[in-house]
């Protein structure tokens, strides 16, 4: 049975694509086939991420028109064979493709993958309404931020009414040492408004910034940072794996702040 | 820190003492002249005498609950009623057929669950013109939720010919004159209770012309208007407002209030700045000098000696 999971937040830049690199990446390195499906039609970055942008040679595009099989236009990953990338074209806008249309390229897909993972882009338009039409799963990514909560609140209800009934939170670029002080959202105040089950907790980590730059997703680091770490346990979480949420606090419960904290009794 | 504590409408100590009680909501009678200078002359605790009264009442702008696509309990089926069309196009507030069914469908998944499955569903799609397609979502809706459409009611001939072609049986009504369209008379009953047992989220808007109960947490970003009361078995952290036909006796009613905007019939109270620190369950209501909101325990002893005629003045929370 394919699990077919849209990635998606409502705000835009909260990480959806790079966190749909990184999962697409970190599932495809515990053997599963993934189908990476960048829905961002006109502003299409998921191929930059995953480093894959000069090997696009058809984009949905051409599959709709008959030009080429959904398979041959699938990018396949120099460096994890079972993960691939069927590309969005650059060269339209959201409009250029139907809901019916998705459906029938991920439906083209579904066979021969264990996974197909679908970019959304931001906004709850026509390209959204595309991203979801094929999915049974959701992963709402958020940021512990207050805008992107409320979008965040809005898309799963929107999901809910489109028949998208597995939803799960992933919250991305939190700030433990922020939290601490109590200046950012903690991830209970997050599920406290949003009341979905939580997928995982990303910390904030400037290497995702340049991992994308390069175009090699965290996962393939050869000493995994913190968000890599997280990534990797968010991929075990959907294989089913009972995996507890990393202490994002430990890095920083360093000699000073225990000395601090015993003053301050 | 959690940023919605910002706003929250809270009771304090004050609650047994309502001479002290510090102005914690602030409510107006016109929503649209809700400026700001208005507001912080009625939050300041120095300034307890500016309120409704100071300004007449205005109406808040009147929001017809029954623009949205509901269930009916009908014997031993269920009638779906369809707004009206033109009168709603005319209000220029058209949803547009899309919305209409999205409110339907998050209406339905919170569940309405007074109907066995397999219970048959009458439409009554009045003057809305409809067409083949738009039956088939409405089926689709409906099949998810099992429920069967068996018979259309209708006052437009191609909505008939498109109902007829699906194989529905059908009712053709003559065509309503427009005393029928205009909103319902005074004195008519109430719709039955709307009971939704789900998190009312961000943009959803759930209008009812009864009393709506919520088994979950309602969302900033969504709306509950009813002509009833609203009771929130959870947290009202979005905007609700009772007795949207008038009624200034209906009440608001949440196990943890910190509304967006509560508006009861005419009158518009916002949240205070200030976080607060405990929520306890509590009523909004109209008193003497506008929207007040009292413990629930309070309220409920409040009006339980009122009924038993021992002229128990209601004791306010908030003096408004």
């Amino acid at each position: 049975m394919t699990r077919i999971i849209v990635m998606t937040s409502g705000k835009g830049g909260v990480g959806k694509s790079t966190c749909t690199a990184n999962l697409g990446m970190a599932l495809a390195q515990r053997n599963q086939r993934v189908a990476v499906v960048d829905a961002d039609f006109g502003l299409r970055n998921l191929d930059l991420l995953l480093g894959l942008e000069n090997r696009i040679v058809y984009t949905a595009l051409d599959v709709l028109a008959g030009d080429c099989t959904v398979e041959k236009a699938l990018v396949k990953d120099k460096r994890q064979p079972t993960l691939g990338l069927l590309a969005a074209a650059q060269n339209r806008n959201k409009e250029a493709i139907t809901p019916e249309q998705m459906k029938q390229l991920v439906a083209g897909l579904a066979p021969s993958h264990d996974f197909i993972l679908i970019d959304c882009p931001a906004g709850i338009e026509m390209g959204f309404q595309n991203a979801i039409a094929p999915a049974k799963e959701a992963i709402v990514v958020t940021t512990p931020e207050i805008s992107a909560v409320r979008d965040a609140d809005r898309v799963i209800g929107l999901l809910e009414a489109n028949d998208v009934k597995f939803t799960k939170l992933l919250i991305n670029r939190i700030k433990p040492k922020m939290v601490q002080e109590d200046q950012m959202m903690s991830v209970r105040d997050v599920l406290d408004i949003l009341a979905v089950p939580l997928l995982g907790v990303v910390p904030d980590d400037e290497r995702v910034i340049v991992s994308s730059n390069r175009g090699e997703p965290l996962v393939l680091d050869k000493q995994l940072s913190l968000a890599g770490v997280a990534f990797n346990n968010v991929a075990r979480r959907l294989l089913g794996e009972e995996v507890p949420l990393i202490d994002l606090n430990a890095t920083h419960d360093d000699l000073f702040s225990r000395l601090r904290r015993f003053f301050r009794g | 820190m959690v940023p919605d504590d910002s706003a929250s409408l809270a009771i304090t100590e004050a609650a047994a003492d309502p001479d002290t009680s510090p102005v914690e909501a602030s409510a107006q009678a016109d929503s649209d002249t809700l400026a700001a200078s208005d507001l912080g002359n009625l939050d300041s605790p120095e300034n307890p005498e500016a309120t409704a009264d100071s300004a007449p009442p205005v109406p808040a702008p009147p929001i017809d609950p029954r623009t949205q696509l509901r269930l009916r309990n009908d014997g031993d089926r269920l009638v779906l009623l369809m707004p009206n069309g033109p009168q709603i196009e005319a209000e220029g507030g058209a949803l547009s057929w899309g919305e209409l069914l999205q409110h339907f469908k998050q209406r339905l998944n919170g569940g309405e669950p007074f109907w066995q499955p397999n219970t048959v569903v009458h439409l009554a799609a009045r003057d809305r013109l409809l067409d083949a397609r738009q039956l088939q979502a409405l089926e689709e809706i409906l099949t998810s939720a099992q429920l069967t459409l068996k018979r259309v009611a209708t006052s437009r001939r191609q909505t008939a010919m498109a109902a007829v072609a699906a194989g529905y049986s059908v009712d053709q009504l003559e065509a309503e004159d427009t005393l029928v369209q205009s909103p319902p008379a005074p004195g008519k009953p109430l719709a039955e209770p709307l009971y939704l047992q789900t998190t009312v989220r961000g943009g959803v808007e759930i209008r009812h012309p009864g009393t709506i109960v919520v088994l979950g947490d309602v969302n900033p970003g969504s709306s509950l208007v009813a002509e009833g009361d609203i009771l929130v078995w959870g947290r009202l952290r979005g905007t609700a407002h009772a007795g949207s036909g008038g009624d200034r006796s209906r009440c608001i009613m949440a196990l943890q209030m910190h509304p967006t905007q509560l508006r009861l019939a005419d009158l518009v109270a916002r949240a205070p700045d200030g976080p607060t620190s405990q929520y306890l369950p509590e009523v909004a209501y109209i008193g003497d000098n506008g929207i007040r909101i009292a413990q629930a325990q309070a309220f409920a002893q409040q009006n339980f000696d009122a009924t038993l005629g021992q002229g128990a003045q209601l004791t306010d929370a908030f003096k408004v």
